[in-house]
């Protein structure tokens, strides 16, 4: 009983204690904040791309692409790894975008066949006017009329020309969703999940105003066909959305969907590596909708358009009735850049790799094409190895530095809990005196620090918890006042810092605090259970 | 010499058994190259419910005498029963036990616990004894109990001060009921009045006698104030490492 009151007594009453409970709290709380940022770094990593790429890949080694993928697709989807629609085509090329002469600039353009691209990752889900935006209003839970227009929740009498985009900051009062409101809501981005499209979504007559106002001399041939041009999609940074001091991503407008956007590509001949400047391809585009992937490699430069359409002026679609010079059919198969293949779960992605390569050979070798021609398969681990054991090394440095930390919190605890033995050998003696065993007088000091360790973990917790949870605004704020800019999205990949906590590395490390601290306490502890009652006494 | 100093004690209850009982305890120190003989076999018998007092110049070897029967020290040879029990060859828990539930130590120098109030201070021999669980099963009775012998001993009005916050002699009382909180069978006091003004000591002194009039305290005191050691039943002297007869 004495020991637990004395541990009470000296905790509240001794405030050197306070120092050391302040030095497990600060280590405990450092290495949860590096860890969690780290970990949830990795995490982030792994999530995001893996939402950009199918788990297996197959990527050609030339620019041109590789032909007969449709059979490979077929052949792969038998395979129990993978599935019937686990295979998709990608086609990723260079190109010059022009908005709207407002901007140009060089961009990496992906074709996806968007219906079906969902099947193999997640990039449906970073679509703001098809998906996002519904759960932002839900997330927000109220909102102004105008914005209920916006979200298409209510219908103004006779509209043509609906906003998408209301005004940020309004003095329209919102009022809460009803329920029905958002099961509408919930079932739109249901929607643009299932059916992500390239179709533009404004009404005709926008489009031809828009083109029309956009270049005036041009034909009207040109202005008449604006409502057929074919959508695109844009990363968010190509057409500068941006996030405002307060973390909110601003410069979406309805105008971005009234801008012409010429996209000029180039195609690569099959045979080589030469490009033909005369097979230069340049098609008018609407942006239809924006893409926030959060990695930040994407989202600055990446437009995707419709498969076909790039493959086609790519000059990579082939020619079905081709002949050769004797006049003989040879036809010329489509070509893609990449195949991305879904692994269904409980099936091992190096597995399916294997059987993937192989099937790429094997169509490639039946076609009698050269076997060292033939495209690359990887896990996206693979493609990402780089990145990936660069972090998990700086992972096992950080592991190291904590290990660090731990030893000078046991040296704090040690040498602060040795002053308090010397300080405190009379009470000792007197303990003892009264009749208090050398295990008694131990287990107060080690019950001490335990205590600490107990006490300055779990704070340190409730403070990392607090820091990790506001990162980014806590970021934004040093921004703000000291023109730090620590998290740089272009070396990081993410604009936003993870602000994940993992429970199993969480308790890893509350674990070590704790144990760092009665380790602290033990030298103390077994000094003070040896001393003699009467040297004890004596020590004035 | 046991027997002279036996027969000497007029004033003792003849009838009571021998409670303690020390014979050729002996205890040397080694400072550097000098060794020390502090105690060269020293004999005592303390009956129940006696008062004895030890008397001797500074540096005689009382404190250490007072210690080794306390069983805080360890002596170098000799015997030393405590009710029929042996403590020198006792183990470091058997003795801790004894000290904590037979025995009561009053210091010179108070030795309170400048953390804990006065209740409390006088609490922890309690807390000592029970685990958690005892301890709070019988708190309100070990309070009561505390709160009883302060009263007694003249602190009813001081139960929530610290140590610092008394006197001296406010101090030694605490000390003496901290000593009696678990009814030891036996009462060490080295020098109580020692760090006193001779008012102060006085009233100490009173007290420690009440308490063996009234409660047939054992009392074992060691002081060098010969006045105050003819309070005692029985008065000896620490000379040269034996235990004689006072004069
Ligand atoms: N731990 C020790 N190491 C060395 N010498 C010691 C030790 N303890 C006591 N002594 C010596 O033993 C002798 C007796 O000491 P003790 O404290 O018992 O005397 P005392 O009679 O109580 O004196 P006082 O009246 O001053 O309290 C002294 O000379 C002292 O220096
Ligand atoms: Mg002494």
């Amino acid at each position: 009983m004495y020991k637990l009151h004395l541990i009470l007594k000296y905790l509240r009453k001794r405030r050197i204690a306070w120092v050391s409970l302040a030095a497990v709290m600060l280590c405990t709380t450092m290495v949860l904040v590096v860890i969690s940022v780290m970990g949830g770094w990795l995490r982030m990593f792994t999530a995001s791309f893996q939402g950009l790429s199918g788990e297996v890949i197959v990527s050609a080694r030339y620019p041109s692409g590789f032909p007969y993928y449709q059979e490979m697709a077929e052949r792969i989807e038998q395979l129990p790894g993978v599935g019937p629609g686990g295979v998709v085509p990608v086609i990723r090329t260079f190109g010059l975008i022009n908005i709207g002469n407002l901007k140009g600039d060089g961009v990496q353009v992906i074709g996806y066949p968007i219906d079906r691209i969902g099947a193999v990752n997640a990039f449906p889900q970073s679509l703001w006017r098809q998906h996002k935006r519904y759960l932002e209003a839900l997330d927000k839970g109220e909102l102004t009329e105008t914005e209920r227009y916006a979200l298409g929740l209510k219908q103004r009498e006779g509209e043509r020309w609906p906003s998408f985009v209301p005004p940020l900051e309004t003095e329209e009062k919102a009022t809460p969703l009803t329920d029905a409101e958002r099961r509408r809501l919930q079932e739109l981005a249901e929607q643009g999940l299932a059916n992500p499209s390239y179709a533009l979504p404004y009404p005709d007559l926008v489009y031809e105003t828009a083109a029309r106002f956009a270049s005036p001399r041009a034909p009207d041939a040109y202005v008449k066909s604006a409502p057929r041009w074919a959508g695109m999609i844009a990363g968010i940074g190509v057409i500068e959305i941006h996030r405002d001091e307060r973390g909110r991503l601003i410069g979406r407008s309805d105008d971005l969907y009234q801008l012409p956007v010429k996209l000029t590509v180039m195609a690569i001949d099959p045979g080589g590596v030469t490009v033909d400047l005369r097979n230069k391809s340049e098609r008018p585009y609407w942006i239809v909708d924006d893409s926030h992937t959060g990695v930040w490699q994407y989202d600055a430069n990446t437009v995707y358009v419709p498969f076909e359409i790039l493959q086609q002026d790519l000059n990579m679609a082939g020619v079905p009735d081709a002949t050769d010079e004797a006049g003989n059919p040879a036809p010329v198969p489509p070509r893609t850049s990449e195949l991305h293949i879904r692994v269904a779960d409980g099936h091992d992605m190096n597995a399916v790799r294997d059987q993937v390569r192989s099937i790429v050979l094997e169509v490639y070798r039946q076609h009698g094409m050269s076997e060292r021609t033939a495209p690359n398969v990887q896990t996206w681990r693979d493609t990402q190895a780089v990145f990936l054991n660069a972090i998990e090394k700086e992972k096992l440095l950080v592991t190291i530095l904590f290990c660090i930390i731990s030893l000078v919190a046991v040296f704090l605890i040690f040498c602060i809990f040795y002053m308090i033995v010397v300080e405190k050998t009379r009470d000792i003696g007197i303990i003892k005196a009264v009749g208090a065993t050398r295990e008694g007088v131990a287990s107060i000091f080690l019950g001490y620090g335990l205590a600490i360790g107990l006490v300055g973990a779990g704070l340190g917790l409730l403070l990392a918890w607090l820091i990790v949870s506001n990162i980014n605004e806590l970021h934004a704020w040093l921004g703000r006042v000291f023109h730090l800019q620590i998290w740089d999205p272009q070396v990081y990949a993410f604009d936003t810092i993870p602000s994940t906590m993992d429970p199993v590395e969480v308790a890893w490390i509350m674990a070590v605090a704790v144990v760092s601290s009665v380790l602290g306490s033990l030298i103390p502890a077994l000094r003070a259970a040896s001393l003699e009652p009467i040297e004890a006494l004596r020590y004035e | 010499m046991s027997q002279t100093t036996e027969q000497s004690a007029s004033r003792a209850p003849t009838a009571s058994k021998v409670i303690l009982q020390a014979q050729g305890l002996a205890k040397h120190f080694v400072m550097g190259e000098s060794v020390i003989h502090v105690l060269k076999g020293v004999d005592l018998a303390v009956r129940e419910g006696e008062f004895v007092a030890i008397e001797g110049r500074s540096g005689s070897g009382k404190s250490t005498l007072l210690h080794i029967m306390g069983a805080l020290d360890d002596a170098d040879s000799g015997t030393l029963m405590f009710d029929g029990r042996d403590l020198l060859g006792a183990s470091g828990r058997e003795r801790s036990r004894i000290r904590n539930t037979e025995f009561g130590f009053v210091f010179q120098f108070y030795h309170l616990l400048p953390e804990l109030n006065v209740t409390e201070n006088v609490l922890i021999s309690a807390m000592v004894q029970h685990g958690w669980l005892a301890y709070m099963r019988q708190r309100a009775q070990l309070r009561q109990r505390a709160k009883d012998i302060l009263a007694e001993l003249g602190l009813g009005h001081r139960l929530r001060h610290r140590p610092q916050q008394l006197s001296g002699g406010e101090r030694q009382r605490v000390a003496i009921a901290r000593a009696l909180m678990n009814q030891p069978k036996v009462l060490f006091a080295d020098e109580p009045t020692g760090n006193l003004d001779s008012e102060t000591g006085r009233q100490i002194m009173d007290v420690l006698e009440t308490l063996h009039r009234e409660h047939k305290q054992t009392i074992i005191m060691v002081t060098h104030d010969r006045a105050l050691a003819r309070e005692a039943d029985r008065v000896l002297v620490l000379n040269n490492g034996r235990l004689e007869k006072a004069q």
